[in-house]
């Protein structure tokens, strides 16, 4: 594919075809600039990538849902002229071990019915909190569409920026400005507690506040994640949450559409070796086998260690600098199982078909349960009861499975990167193995529906999709890694210490998912420098 | 005579905001449930012949300003700061002590870990900077959210000033530890379980997390901030026990013209027109004051003492979410010869805190204990020998063995802790045992303080040392909430002054400090 004509020179080079690297492209050649994109795999999209792992099964390999990609994009690259279609995911349900199940849907008083059948107390507290979590997302959004200021330097624009935040926070009245100051510090559990008394309600929402994290739902810092699930924006409504038609790798296609129609080339199958940097300044890249492409702008879409400790040569970045790259924490927590149905699973709590099945399915029976599962990660083991999150893709969008066959798509967590005991070459099968009977527990005829399984472990991540350590969103979303302190304290505007080296992965504010945030703001940035002539 | 101010408790907290206040012209009456003054800073006999500082044994240490301002130190108070600070005994015997003087320090480490020790000095260094810093915040008043600009907005410039004078690389480590779990900080800096054990150790100290729970880093700058950035951590104690402060603390707030009163529980704080008149006495006995000064925690202040009535509904809410549940115990042992640490660890590596807890493991899992409402089997345990330099403590040759324990939750998942008082003493010896076998053996008494005692006793609710989780939404301006920051609370002529108001917990005396100097400002 993407055998284009190449020149050999370019305006910009941007390592990496994954959404936000696709993105980021899109940006700069709209503005006239001549981009290339280098990509690694034969096929692009990074981690937002649908692939026929089995014949006639279209995998969202490793991301499986859409929720915060920003509108912005959507509107400004035209990505439903390229093909980028969103369809609804309802709900999440989550059987218990004894039977009974808890089923949230989008439909407010549905939800709240259902709710009522646990506790009225929570049904009551259940419309408080949605709207105190509207009220905080709606205060919050803004963030995500802004280039972190540097505490550290007179940088006046940020500053006004922040203030401008500060006087907007004045404004809120007491008890959401008290919510807020909770929720960026507290756990999620925590925060649940005070509001709701049915567990199960508490363990399922908690799960969001963990995902991609190496921290567990009592852990502070984890309510702050519960509020994406708020901010997920799609066509302007406030909460929805989706796929995208042809799995994930359909988003990816839609912007790379986009960015070739504005003139970006896009070579798969070409790894980086190198960043040629010349004076303190970034002049193109070396190729696996020894090809160079020179172009004055390289921006790595990989994360730091990655780019800094791979791909630029040791001595050209002082220490301190570096040292600060390798705290950078990039812990993977979390494996994907993809699983090849031949019918649909029985879930106990609710058999037969329904809606049900349509959301998505979550394995969070308890706070205990979700607890515990982080305790085992804590010393070095995957969870033996995991966390799953699971969505059946082919119910809403039949084309990426054979009629009546379906996809089971498996986000499981913990599964961390470094185990104590042995590699995980050698356990990946007793991985699937756990995530396969926890979900049987619940769905007794799961196992003789299995035609296929795939199972990615955090080294298979790092492996196949360069994600270092397996870690989903390219470092983890803790606050001393978020805003002005991702990646590093004093980088945080996309740029590095290499002039014409840009950063526009996930590794950036404001971090990661399917969001397209860090490769437009990066895009935005450097757009400015050339304007102000500060890259060549 | 009609007091200005009445002050709830006589902790000692409460009795620096006395003797600041009559310093300051006022005429404060402190009001003391018990028959003792002290709170948790008490010298108490727990055995004959046996006296310990039976909840809190080391000092914050006392704000400088507190100690000047009331010349503590020509009132007979004893200052001790035991070296080495910190002794980490190992199972195997041995271990490693870190002192005062870092250059001491590194040079000791060395014999354990070249890599350590070259670290060692830069930590030091960073940590000394960055507390200096923080230090300045502590005796602040926090600003009012609805008018930050309102105040003292030169010491905010100087604050601003200040944090760019940390230099770059301290600068973006304040911003960045912060949040952070005390694993990574720990693993940061050092690579022997030892180290990080210590380190971790301090960060989670009184709060209900392990080392891996985010916002561990901030309790540990905190308490470097109180006292002076040592990279050992401070381990100041005075001669006499905890207890002499009380009496050195009443003897200048009675010098100055305040009246204290034991024995005098507080049943209710008096509210007119939505203003605060005074206290009720159980029995009846009414005390009108121009202010009431709360040194009891929040929970008791505003949620027992006053008619919930008067309160908004919204705080209300936000009061019983105040997280307030303790999460230590205290175990007093009474020795008849010192305790046998393997490896025959001289006696003087043992003056100061001797810190229990081998890796970072260790005490996540004692943590993963309490997070299930059970007893750590095997508890962080911060221990100090105060007979070993203070031989008032003890009859001649025995000794007094001062045991702080975490994590021991309020809140059991089973029994309670009438039936389960026991289970504490135990868990202590048998972790005791592995550092030094045969110290049960050697043990005449042992008293152990649940955090229910320290609730019944103490009047700690929720059994909480630091009247209120030292979490990251419940420091500075928000604490005790948002909104409540500045030492009073929504009820004209009601203030706090106790642990629950910033800079948090400890034998300082900070908040006190603070506090006084905003009652000052209002009512002179």
């Amino acid at each position: 594919m993407m055998a284009v004509p190449m020149s050999r020179s370019y305006d910009a080079i941007v390592i990496g075809g994954g959404h936000n690297g696709l993105t980021h492209a899109a940006y700069l050649a709209r503005a006239g600039r001549k981009v290339l994109v280098l990509e690694r795999r034969p096929v692009l999209g990074g981690a937002a990538v649908t692939e026929e792992v089995y014949p006639g099964y279209k995998y969202s390999v490793c991301s499986y849902v859409v929720s915060l990609l920003r509108p912005e994009i959507i509107r400004e690259l035209d990505l439903p002229r390229h093909g980028l279609e969103i369809l609804p995911l309802d709900g999440t349900f989550t059987p218990m071990p004894s039977g009974d199940y808890l089923w949230r849907m989008s439909d407010h008083a549905r939800t709240r019915r259902e709710i009522y059948r646990h506790s009225p107390l929570d049904a009551e507290a259940y419309d408080e909190y949605s709207k105190a979590m509207a009220d905080m997302a709606r205060f919050v959004k803004p963030i995500l569409s802004m280039v972190p200021p540097d505490p550290l330097s007179f940088d006046v624009p940020g500053f006004s920026r922040l203030f401008a935040m500060g006087r907007r926070f004045q404004r809120l009245s007491r008890t959401a400005q008290h919510n807020i100051l909770q929720l960026m510090t507290m756990s999620a559990v925590d925060l649940l507690d005070q509001w709701f008394e049915t567990d199960v309600l508490k363990a399922t929402m908690s799960a969001s506040g963990i995902i991609g994290t190496f921290l567990g739902v009592r852990s502070p810092g984890t309510a702050y994640v519960l509020l994406h699930h708020y901010m997920g924006e799609i066509d302007g409504v406030f909460r929805s949450w989706g796929f995208s038609r042809g799995g994930t790798g359909a988003i990816s296609m839609a912007i790379a559409g986009a960015a070739q129609e504005a003139g970006v080339e896009i070579r798969t199958q070409a790894s980086i070796e190198r960043i040629k940097v010349k004076d303190g300044h970034t002049v193109g890249v070396v190729l696996e086998g020894g090809d160079e492409i020179d172009a004055p702008v390289v921006s790595s879409s990989v994360d730091p260690h990655r780019t800094f400790l791979k791909m630029v040569e040791p001595g050209v970045l002082d220490g301190s600098f570096l040292s600060e790259v390798r705290r950078y924490k990039l812990r993977g927590s979390s494996g994907k199982v993809n699983l090849a149905l031949d019918g649909l699973p029985e879930f106990t709590a609710m058999p037969g078909p329904g809606a049900h099945l349509r959301g998505a399915i979550s394995i969070s029976p308890s706070v205990e349960y979700m607890e515990r599962a982080y305790d085992q990660a804590k010393y070095g083991e995957f969870s033996t009861h995991p966390y799953i999150d699971m969505v059946i893709p082919s119910l809403t969008d039949p084309s990426i499975a054979p009629p009546g066959k379906h996809i089971l798509s498996c986000f499981v967590q913990y599964a961390p990167y470094k185990l104590r005991e042995g590699t995980w070459d050698e356990k990946r099968d007793a991985f699937g193995d756990a995530v396969v009977n926890t979900i049987a527990q619940y769905a007794p005829n799961l196992k003789k529906l299995i035609l296929h399984r795939q199972v990615l472990t955090p080294l298979d991540l790092e492996r196949e999709w360069g994600l270092t350590e397996g870690n989903i969103f390219q470092g983890e979303l803790s606050l001393e890694q978020l805003f002005f302190l991702r990646p590093v304290p004093g980088w945080a505007r996309y740029r590095s210490p290499i002039r014409g080296l840009y950063l526009c992965g996930s590794a950036t504010h404001p971090g990661g998912g399917i969001m397209g945030a860090p490769g437009r703001l990066s895009a935005l940035e450097l757009l400015k420098d050339w304007k102000r002539g500060k890259v060549a | 005579m009609k007091p200005d101010v009445v002050i709830i408790g006589g902790g000692h907290n409460g009795l620096v905001a006395a003797a600041l206040l009559a310093r300051g012209g006022l005429k404060p009456l402190v009001l003391e449930r018990r028959d003792v003054v002290g709170g948790a800073a008490v010298t108490e006999e727990f055995h004959p012949g046996f006296k310990a500082s039976t909840v809190a044994h080391l000092l914050g240490p006392l704000r400088r300003s507190v100690v000047e301002e009331l010349d503590l130190k020509n009132r007979g108070l004893g200052f001790v700061e035991a070296e080495p600070r910190v002794f980490a005994p190992r199972p195997d015997g041995g271990g490693v002590a870190l002192w005062g003087d870092a250059g001491k320090t590194a040079f000791e480490l060395r014999k354990l870990s070249p890599e350590d020790a070259d670290r060692y000095p830069e930590f030091h260094r960073s940590l000394s900077a960055i507390a200096a810093y923080l230090a300045r915040l502590l005796v602040l008043t926090p600003p009012d959210i609805d008018e930050p600009l309102k105040g003292p907005i030169l010491s905010w410039l100087g604050l601003g000033m200040g944090f760019r004078g940390l230099g770059r690389e301290d600068a973006q480590r304040l911003l960045r530890w912060g949040p952070m779990a005390v694993a990574d900080f720990a693993s940061e800096w050092f690579s022997t379980d030892v180290m990080r054990a210590i380190v971790c150790g301090r960060g989670i100290h009184g709060l209900f997390g392990g080392p891996w729970s985010a916002g561990t880093t901030a309790n540990l700058l905190l308490q470097a901030a109180t006292g002076d950035g040592n990279g050992a951590g401070s381990a100041v104690q005075l001669v006499g026990g905890l207890g002499s402060l009380a009496g050195a603390l009443s003897a200048a707030a009675r010098q100055h013209g305040a009246e204290i009163r034991t024995g005098a529980t507080v049943e209710r704080i008096a509210v007119q027109d939505g203003r605060v008149t005074g206290v009720v006495l159980a029995g009846g006995e009414e005390i009108a004051a121009r202010a009431v000064v709360s040194g009891a925690d929040p929970k008791r202040t505003f949620l027992e003492l006053l008619d919930p009535a008067v309160l908004d509904p919204d705080d209300v809410r936000r009061l019983r979410n105040y997280r307030q549940q303790g999460m230590a115990s205290k175990v007093n042992l009474a020795l008849d010869s010192l305790p046998p640490f393997r490896g025959d660890a001289s006696p003087d590596l043992l003056r100061g805190r001797i810190h229990i807890g081998d890796d970072v493991d260790d005490l996540e899992r004692a943590f993963d204990d309490a997070k299930y409402g059970g007893i750590s089997r095997k508890p962080y345990l911060e221990a100090t020998i105060p007979t070993l330099w203070d031989t008032t403590l003890a009859p001649a040759g025995q000794h007094v063995m001062s045991v702080y324990v975490q994590f021991t939750p309020y809140a059991l998942r089973e029994g309670s802790w009438e039936t389960r008082r026991d289970e504490v003493g135990e868990a202590t010896l048998r972790t005791l045992e592995t550092y030094a076998p045969g110290i049960s053996r050697r043990v005449l008494a042992r008293q152990v303080i649940t955090p229910l005692d320290l609730e019944r006793t103490y009047g700690l609710t929720g059994g909480h040392p630091a009247h209120g989780e030292m979490a990251l939404d419940q420091l500075f301006l928000a604490r005790p909430l948002l909104g409540w920051g500045r030492y009073r609370g929504p009820l004209p002529g009601l203030y706090m002054c106790g642990a629950g108001t910033h800079p948090g917990g400890g034998v300082t005396g900070g908040p006190a400090a603070n506090a006084a100097r905003e009652i000052l400002a209002d009512l002179r």
